[in-house]
């Protein structure tokens, strides 16, 4: 009677063992998991949410630690990596369907400081055009001629930045010359004054 | 061995696994060291430190790999003393690292902002001279480009975005570049030493046939934007003045709105004029003419261009926007038509000293 107790028992340890240590990598929530990493990185999280990008990348390398650590076990448990791979998927199918609305948000941003920045060099042109053409504020006025072909230009990079999804530049670009213009039409302003003209 | 000594042994084994072996708990350093690996990161460590980072991460997926195969390890043999002294050794690299990139950060930061200072010195320099000669209105397109990205850069830097500044300094020193090649060809004539030995020549036998002849007359120094009236070789008078739209430039033919350089002499006096009153001079003598031979035969000018004339010192205005007079306000052109003669020398020069305000402005003085 003993020695079959004893016989059960090793057999079940063994048995324990098997089923244990034969637990399998979850490669397929690995690369279902990867797959929605890369598409949200592909989507380009990193340029319109960095730090959720960054987050999602370091979720991801602990779910792999976390299965390495499995595998050198002898009696492997995958559960707690299945559920971090499980929320990295969840998190980045998540951001991946916020990315849209955030570019989108940035897109009407960029948008409306570009045309802030237009409306701002073109009230110069305006200001300019009303200038008088006589002596004493000529040579002035040239040079702010000048000075607005200069911004016109930069707002053309304006548009090359739009052209290339880089909201962000600009966004800064436009700003930079809805400030310069500024200062344009108040030295056209000061111009017109040393000769006594008023703009109409 | 009978079998009740196998089960007392399997017993206590498994007492042991109970009671005993329990896991032992994880370094709280390995977290520690997962915040400070982030915090680095997002300090940017490994833009301003990349070597040091380097290391950094090596050390790191070392001490994890370390801390994974003790994790892996079965629950009795555990023992995370040493992947502990790696992480804790790992978290002394990090706060290291931490202090250094203050170091840098501060180091990088003041260069940014010499370098933008520079660059907006020069940025003022160029404009203060274009205006100076009132010409390069080109540079001038450069230049505010250039100023937008200035402002771009001042406001990344203000904001602590030290490499986003930087990264806007070739692009600004570019447009700088680009107005200074517009600039300097007109400009390197006023430190040419050869050029300026002629005009002091020019000059100094004006202020002798002055002298000798007890007679005014009339040297215009375009640097300083000047007309001064001379008698019997001393200053009697000094006028502002302006030039032509490309005034600094000596004149080669017509429409070039280059005012000519050169002895001259008042050919006739207009008391009314389109510039109120007017002093018309012999532009072009014979020195112009050859010039414009020259330049025409070796093509530097196009072939139908004339050589022009109707050059005067009139009216209107001090501004610097003629075809290529010399312009005066009201009041010193009477003042002066009243005091010359026709027949009065006039001589017209770029610099009289190597160190004038157009060669001072290209070396950034």
């Amino acid at each position: 009677m003993k020695r079959i107790t004893i016989a059960f028992l090793i057999c079940s340890v063994l048995a324990v063992l098997l089923v244990a240590g034969c637990a399998k990598q979850p490669t397929e929530d690995i690369k279902a998991a990867q797959v929605s990493v890369d598409a949200v990185v592909a989507e380009g999280a990193q340029k319109y949410a960095p730090e959720d990008a960054k987050l999602i990348t370091e979720a991801m390398n602990a779910a792999m630690e976390e299965i390495k650590v499995q595998d050198g076990k002898t009696m492997k448990n995958y559960g707690k990596a299945k559920e971090m791979l499980a929320k990295v998927k969840t998190d980045a199918e998540t951001l991946k369907s916020n990315l849209p609305m955030k570019k989108e948000q940035a897109k009407n941003t960029a948008l409306a400081t570009q045309e802030t920045a237009k409306t701002a060099v073109q009230e110069a042109k305006i200001l300019l055009a009303k200038a008088p053409k006589g002596k004493g504020s000529k040579a002035d006025i040239e040079a702010l001629k000048a000075d607005v072909k200069g911004l016109e230009d930069s707002l053309a990079e304006v548009q090359a930045a739009m052209d290339g999804e880089d909201y962000g530049a600009a966004i800064e670009k436009a700003n930079s010359i809805k400030e310069k213009a500024g200062e344009v039409s108040a030295q056209v302003t000061q111009a017109m004054e040393k000769v006594g003209a008023k703009a109409k | 061995m009978n079998l009740s000594r196998i089960q007392n042994i399997l017993l206590a084994v498994a007492i042991l696994c109970l009671a005993g072996c329990t896991e032992p708990p994880i370094p709280p350093e390995i977290k520690q060291a997962e915040e400070q690996a982030l915090a680095l990161w997002r300090s940017e460590v490994p833009v301003y430190l990349p070597e040091e980072y380097g290391q950094y991460k090596k050390t790191f997926i070392k001490a994890k790999a370390n801390f994974i195969r003790e994790k892996s390890r079965l629950i009795f043999f555990r023992n995370y003393t040493h992947v502990q002294s790696e992480y804790r050794q790992l978290l002394q690299t990090g706060n290291s690292i931490i202090v250094q990139l203050e170091g840098k950060k501060q180091e990088f930061s003041r260069k940014t902002e010499e370098k933008l200072s520079f660059l907006g010195d020069q940025i003022e320099t160029l404009k203060r001279l274009s205006k100076t000669m009132n010409e390069g209105r080109l540079a001038r397109r450069n230049l505010i480009q250039a100023e937008v990205i200035l402002i771009e850069a001042k406001k990344r830097f203000e904001r602590g975005d030290f490499i986003g500044a930087d990264e806007k300094t070739p692009s600004l020193a570019q447009h700088i570049k680009a107005a200074e090649k517009t600039l300097y060809p007109i400009v390197t004539r006023y430190s040419d030493k050869k050029q300026i030995g002629q005009w002091q020549q020019w000059f100094d036998d004006t202020i002798a046939e002055s002298r000798t002849r007890k007679i005014p007359v009339i040297v215009i120094n375009k640097s300083e934007r000047t007309l001064t009236l001379y008698k019997r070789g001393n200053a009697a008078k000094s006028y502002k003045i302006g030039l032509g739209r490309n005034g600094s430039k000596d004149k080669i033919h017509a429409g070039d709105y280059a005012t000519p350089e050169g002895r001259y002499k008042i050919i006739k006096k207009l008391p009314r004029s389109r510039y109120h009153k007017a002093l018309l001079i012999n532009y072009p003598n014979e020195d112009d003419r050859r010039q414009f031979e020259f330049a025409k035969k070796k093509g530097l000018i196009p072939r139908t261009v004339s050589i022009g004339g109707l050059i005067e010192i009139h009216g209107g205005g001090k501004d610097s926007m003629t075809y290529g007079c010399i312009a005066m306000d009201n009041q010193n052109i009477n003042e002066l038509y009243g005091l010359i003669s026709v027949g009065t020398p006039v001589t017209i020069i770029g610099a009289v000293d190597a160190r004038n305000r157009f060669s001072s402005g290209i070396q950034g003085k």
